[in-house]
């Protein structure tokens, strides 16, 4: 029997109805009186010098508000990382790549500004463009970024222990490069927004973002509005995965001409301009030597990465640090290298997505170790588990494993696939692969330098004391983050789940720095439990005075509140409650006191009962440089096992099997969990197999559609057997930490393991499409011969 | 030049002008204000707009308003009856079908004419009937579950 | 994604439709299932003043049997009505499964035979089907109407001989003889709402069921700029029977017969090396599907 009364069920989704009804309003939704409708112009040539912008013919055309560019917006630079803001609200100077902002008009309708923008004459002087990272840092490259000479946007070299000699000592070495391509995050919902000016010049932005907190910021900087003055409010939002992570040039752009136009201002991005705008999975190129002892101890790592940013920083300088620290954890390593580079090119800016900066470097680390353990003869699951860290270990660059279920995942997918049986087994054609992976549950930073606290969370009891209202800044993006707050609160009140609601994603509510590295079950689930708690002491308070009695005596539990364990005697205070409420029917006549009479009456007693608590880790990781990224109070992890079976004239794949088992401390709601598991191996299935952005040789997207980006459907996707593992973490609430990056970690190795098991082909490069399977088959028959 | 149109829509009668160009899902969401057909890509590719034009789901963004003159409409909306959950969008939540909710119109949708025409439908069957409502969030497992439990809830209530 | 202006016509009679055909030609569009002139619209690819719908000309959707020797399939059945008709499936094999492999449910719903073959896409999945099925097409216009087959249809991406005031009313497709077997095959990355990398229909007809080949037809899609027809291979099987190996054969004289381009679904290479497979594999297919025809 579970501990908890709410936590760790199937609870359903507090917004379930009004999304399987329709009534769910996304951005796009929205609609207000006056309303215009805004368009970007987005460059057509990949580098070129802007001449001349000529807008007069747009602004005559009936119907058209405003026209703005870099004259109107000025010449404000930001970005993610206040280290690398490199980015103007529209280009001035130059353009960078095909999609790069020059222009916005508002127009009465859509049509109206569509045709606007077709009426801006841009002259412009075509620069040499580059488009390969490699050929981007070459002597006598095109240059991108004035500031950054080589197009070397960042780099970074890190050494923990010493890994010369490290390896001197090793028995054998095994090298390794990988390649994935770049991603896009395809969520279903395009961007959108609508900003209002009010006459008091407030903004208020509704908008489809993962961060309001972080949008708020950035949109008070560039437009010159004092933080104060700008709200932002998140609608339900289709989807993040990462690159709703910042604020877009749309929401400015909106908020711009809303100021400018004293009228609301809606846009939606299409289809091709959420591709433009990218924001997503950078291509990453790994090179990686293991060195390790004859009886598969894992003694050092050289790992190198070099990345393709695209034209702007946008996250990647937290990703190209990403790619390094986050091997250091899972395995123990004496000593470990790292060396990144990330590469300006002319395509678009290259962000975050689900499992930041990881994914590539841990499928190239995963299949090295599948490769190591081959030369040793050792079985896979035996090499991992040999080498694996347990909880209260630290890793090689100071990550603190404070929990870590990593040796009972790999039993768990073990046994739950059963691999002693399949593994070495399987017909040619059929074959069966495993991998591991971790991911951070929330950063152990702010993006920006800043004591800020990362989360505060606000409960307010309604007058009646029948609902517990919690108010956060925090963003429900599809996650299912609003139902954990929920679930939190009600538990640590010990109400049931119904009498919770909760509001959301509105910066004038609390301060959250939102949805991204996996950070609010851990960071905003301790502030709503802090503010529950604060609810919870007032109210005691109140009822210990009145019972006269010790205030640690009293326990709420499913909406009854109980003294030493028992009902007492609280017949005064039940009379007080009786009197204040006479006439009313459906009076409460339980043997025990109810939470909402004592929470009504200490409303009489001391006004609106209001809670509030606050979370902010504490100072984590090493001194060394960049020790910052990477850091988290705790850390996830999962194991998978996936069985797939290869058509041996067609390359073409199928996967049949997928075991998944992940270690997610408490799990707050196990279906939702479940839900982040089988999407994430969804994600990372499309990943390895079919997903890559495509370019011509004008920089242009070829593939630019989710028909011809393939994300995978219904049919592509097995079922998943999903294996929770529940560690104990010290540092979440309840126990609790992620699962909505970690368990996308292992998913790309164990596919590519099991299909060398199947073939004996080792695949370096992304995605493995039927027709680069089938020429590495060929290749190796070929070899063979 | 605006044509006038007749048709039904969640079960009311609808007249009204329409501009040629006005695809189905503009004229739903922007000048009915039914808002639950999602705009996903507008060109067929991603199954959010999904409704069901005499019974049968379509990507409303790839239909023509004009073109549904005399026909019927069925959305989202038009599917809870009194404020009771179908019992597809009751087994959406209960089985955790939903995340960001932004498919979900399209699926349960493209999920009722497959029940519709097959109430005992395979597990294969319900993945081709929802393959062209694209998910990014759910990996689709906890959808066809959800299929299942309604189709079973569906039968047994008809039996009884 | 806003759709430019134009003139719609709604006509309620074939003959209205062929008059307005005749008066704006090349400025005109037939409006079927909308799931190819639509999107080319929005892209601005396509800029037609006039957009003649006809959804209101009765008769365009029906599958007539004509007693046992034949069918004709009006040009405005739907993707889904072909892939879930009995008729079809039991002896026009090939068609209904490649109309069951035409994008995805909704678009299955309205995308037309007529519409798949007056677009004259490369990678279109009916073309292939029709053409093994020796369907011929019915072209109507304001001066008169001809029949000409499918075989001949196509002339190039997007092209076709059908003139601009000509409309396709429908396809009529011989009943294959006693032991016939067909089949179709799509490569694409996912396993549905693709567009072919290759595609590959066949037809075999055997003298009995442990006979010779007594005919055969193969057709292939994506592989050059219009659905091909493997004539030699054709030519080759005619007279031996089946086996692995002469299969494998038709495959490797069907890659001489395609010229597939390089883009961002799949290299020439690659293609050329999946008409081989695909072939021998359609080939395994239709001949065991013979096997077991039943009257």
């Amino acid at each position: 029997m579970s501990e908890f009364q709410v936590l760790n069920t199937r609870a359903a989704r507090l917004d379930a109805p009004a999304k399987a009804t329709g009534q769910a309003k996304y951005a796009d939704d929205l609609q207000f009186p006056g309303m215009l409708y805004a368009a970007i112009l987005q460059s057509p040539v990949p580098h070129a010098r802007i001449v001349h912008i000529d807008t007069s013919k747009a602004r005559k055309l009936p119907g058209v508000k405003s026209v703005v560019t870099a004259k109107e917006a000025g010449l404000m630079k930001y970005g993610v990382s206040p280290a690398r803001y490199d980015e103007t609200l529209f280009a001035h100077d130059k353009v960078r790549y095909v999609g790069d902002e020059i222009a916005a008009v508002a127009g009465i309708n859509q049509a109206v500004a569509q045709e606007a923008l077709d009426l801006i004459k841009v002259d412009y002087e075509e620069l040499p463009a580059v488009y390969d990272m490699f050929e981007a840092m070459k002597e006598g490259a095109p240059q991108i970024h004035d500031a950054f000479p080589g197009n070397l946007n960042a780099e970074v070299h890190q050494e923990f222990g010493n890994v010369e000699e490290a390896f001197a000592g090793c028995d054998l070495i095994v090298d390794h490069t990988f390649l994935n391509k770049r991603q896009d995050a395809a969520f279903i919902e395009p961007h959108s927004c609508v900003a209002i000016f009010d006459l008091n010049g407030r903004l208020t932005l509704h908008t489809s973002t993962q961060v309001p907190h972080y949008v708020m910021r950035t949109v008070a900087m560039v437009l010159q509005i004092p933080v104060g003055n700008v709200r932002v409010v998140k609608p339900y939002v289709g989807g993040g995965f990462g690159p709703k992570c910042e604020a877009t040039p749309l929401e400015m752009s909106c908020s711009l001409l809303a100021k400018i136009t004293g009228r609301p201002v809606k846009m939606t991005y299409s289809r091709e301009q959420v591709f433009l705008h990218s924001r997503a999975r950078h291509q990453f190129f790994a090179e990686m030597s293991l060195g390790v002892m004859n009886d598969g101890t894992m003694v050092a790592l050289k790992n190198k990465a070099v990345l393709d940013g695209g034209a702007y920083t946008s996250f990647g300088i937290a990703t190209v640090y990403y790619s390094g620290s986050l091997l250091g954890g899972l395995y123990k390593l004496k000593a470990m290298k790292y060396d990144g580079y990330r590469a300006y090119t002319n395509k678009p800016a290259c962000g975050a997505q689900r499992g930041h900066g990881g994914v590539a470097h841990r499928a190239a680390f995963e299949q090295l170790i599948d490769m190591t353990a081959e030369k040793l003869n050792l079985d896979p699951i035996e090499m991992r588990l040999r080498n694996v860290m347990v909880t209260g270990e630290m890793t090689v660059n100071e990550l603190d494993m404070s929990s870590l279920g990593m040796k009972e995942c790999i039993e768990a997918v073990q046994t739950g696939s059963d691999w002693n049986n399949k593994k070495g087994k399987l017909p040619k054609g059929k074959g069966i692969g495993m991998a591991c992976g971790f991911f951070v549950s929330g950063a152990g930073y702010p993006i920006y330098r800043s004591d800020t606290y990362h989360s505060t969370v606000v409960i307010k009891i309604s007058e009646d004391g029948g609902t517990v209202h919690v108010l956060t800044g925090s963003a429900e993006i599809g996650q299912g983050s609003d139902t954990t707050m929920a679930m939190i609160a009600a538990e640590t009140l010990g109400v049931p789940l119904d009498k919770v609601k909760v509001t959301s994603g509105d910066t004038d509510l609390s301060v959250d720095l939102g949805a991204y590295s996996s950070r609010q079950t851990l960071m905003t689930g301790h502030a709503t439990k802090d503010a529950a708690e604060d609810v919870r002491k007032q109210i005691v308070k109140y009822l210990a005075k009145e019972m006269g009695c010790d205030p640690d005596s009293i326990s709420f539990k499913n909406g009854l509140v109980l003294f030493d364990g028992g009902p007492a005697d609280f017949s005064k205070i039940r009379t007080m409650y009786l009197k204040e409420h006479r006439g009313w029917t459906g009076l409460p006549d339980a043997d025990h006191l109810t939470f909402t009479e004592a929470a009504r009456l200490a409303y009489l007693e001391s006004g609106t009962i209001v809670g509030t608590g606050k979370y902010k880790p504490p100072r984590l990781g090493g001194s060394y440089k960049g020790a910052a990224v990477g850091t988290s109070p705790a850390y996830g992890c999962s194991a998978q096992i996936v069985e797939v079976t290869v058509d041996m004239e067609t390359g073409e794949i199928t996967v049949d099997n997928m075991t998944d088992a992940h270690d997610c401390g408490l799990a707050i709601n196990r279906t939702q969990v479940e839900g982040q598991m089988q999407g994430s191996l969804s994600m990372g299935l499309g990943e390895c197999l079919f997903e890559e952005v495509k370019f011509d040789s004008r920089g242009r997207i070829v593939n630019a559609s989710l028909g011809e980006y393939k994300i995978p459907t219904a049919l592509d996707m097995p079922n998943v057997k999903t294996i929770l593992v529940e560690s104990h973490e010290p540092n979440g609430p309840y126990g609790a930490k992620e699962v909505g990056e970690g368990a996308i970690m292992p998913t790309i190795p164990a596919i590519l393991n099991a299909v060398y098991n199947a073939t004996g082909v080792r695949i370096n490069e992304l995605p493995v499409s039927s027709e680069r399977l089938y020429v590495a088959i060929n290749q190796a028959k070929e070899r063979a011969e | 030049m605006k044509t006038i149109i007749r048709l039904t829509i969640n079960g009311e009668s609808y007249e009204t002008a329409v501009d040629p160009n006005r695809t189905l899902l503009q004229f739903l969401r922007e000048d009915l204000g039914l808002t639950g057909a999602k705009h996903g890509c507008g060109l067929g590719d991603c199954g959010a707009c999904t409704v069901l034009l005499n019974g049968k789901p379509v990507n409303s963004c790839l239909v023509l308003a004009v073109q549904t003159n005399e026909g019927e409409v069925l959305t989202i909306e038009g599917l809870a009856e009194n404020g009771k959950l179908h019992p597809l969008q009751q087994s959406f939540v209960d089985k955790g079908a939903i995340q960001c909710g932004f498919c979900t119109p399209g699926m349960i949708l493209s999920a009722k004419a497959l029940l519709d025409l097959n109430p005992k439908p395979s597990e294969q069957d319900i993945r081709t009937a929802i393959s062209g409502n694209l998910c990014r969030c759910t990996g689709y497992q906890k959808i066809v579950e959800a299929v299942q439990d309604a189709a079973e809830t569906i039968t047994s209530t008809e039996v009884s | 994604m806003l759709l430019p202006t134009f003139q719609y016509h709604e006509p309620s009679t074939l003959e209205e439709t062929l008059h307005l055909l005749s008066e704006h030609g090349g400025n005109a569009r037939v409006l079927a299932g909308g799931t190819d002139l639509l999107v080319r619209m929005k892209l601005k690819i396509d800029k037609p003043s006039h957009v003649i719908s006809i959804s209101k000309v009765p008769g365009m959707d029906s599958i007539i049997p004509r007693e046992n020797h034949s069918v004709t399939v009006g040009a405005g059945c739907t993707a889904a009505t072909l892939a879930a008709s009995e008729k079809l499936m039991d002896r026009f094999l090939p068609l209904a499964s490649a109309a069951s492999r035409l994008g995805a449910p909704m678009i299955r719903n309205r995308a037309t035979i007529g519409g798949n073959i007056m677009n004259a896409r490369p990678a279109a999945d009916l073309p292939p089907a029709c053409m093994v099925l020796n369907a011929t097409a019915k072209l109507k216009s304001s001066a008169g109407e001809r029949e000409v087959p499918i075989n001949e249809f196509f002339k190039g991406p997007g092209e076709s001989i059908a003139e601009s005031n000509e409309l396709l009313v429908s396809l009529n497709m011989e009943t294959p003889p006693p032991w016939s077997g067909g089949s179709y095959i799509k490569l694409g990355s996912r396993k549905t709402l693709e567009i072919s990398m290759v595609n590959v229909a066949t037809l075999l007809t055997l003298a009995a069921a442990d006979g010779p080949i007594v005919d055969v037809r193969i057709a292939l899609g994506a592989v050059a700029a219009t659905p091909v027809r493997a004539y030699a291979a054709e030519e080759m099987l005619i007279g031996q029977f089946p086996s692995e190996a002469i299969f494998h054969e038709a495959g490797q004289i069907g890659v001489g017969l395609c010229s597939p381009i390089t883009d961002h679904r799949g290299t020439m290479e690659y293609r050329c090396m999946m008409i081989e497979v695909l072939i021998k594999r359609s080939l395994g297919q239709a001949f065991e599907r013979a096997q077991s025809w039943k009257p």
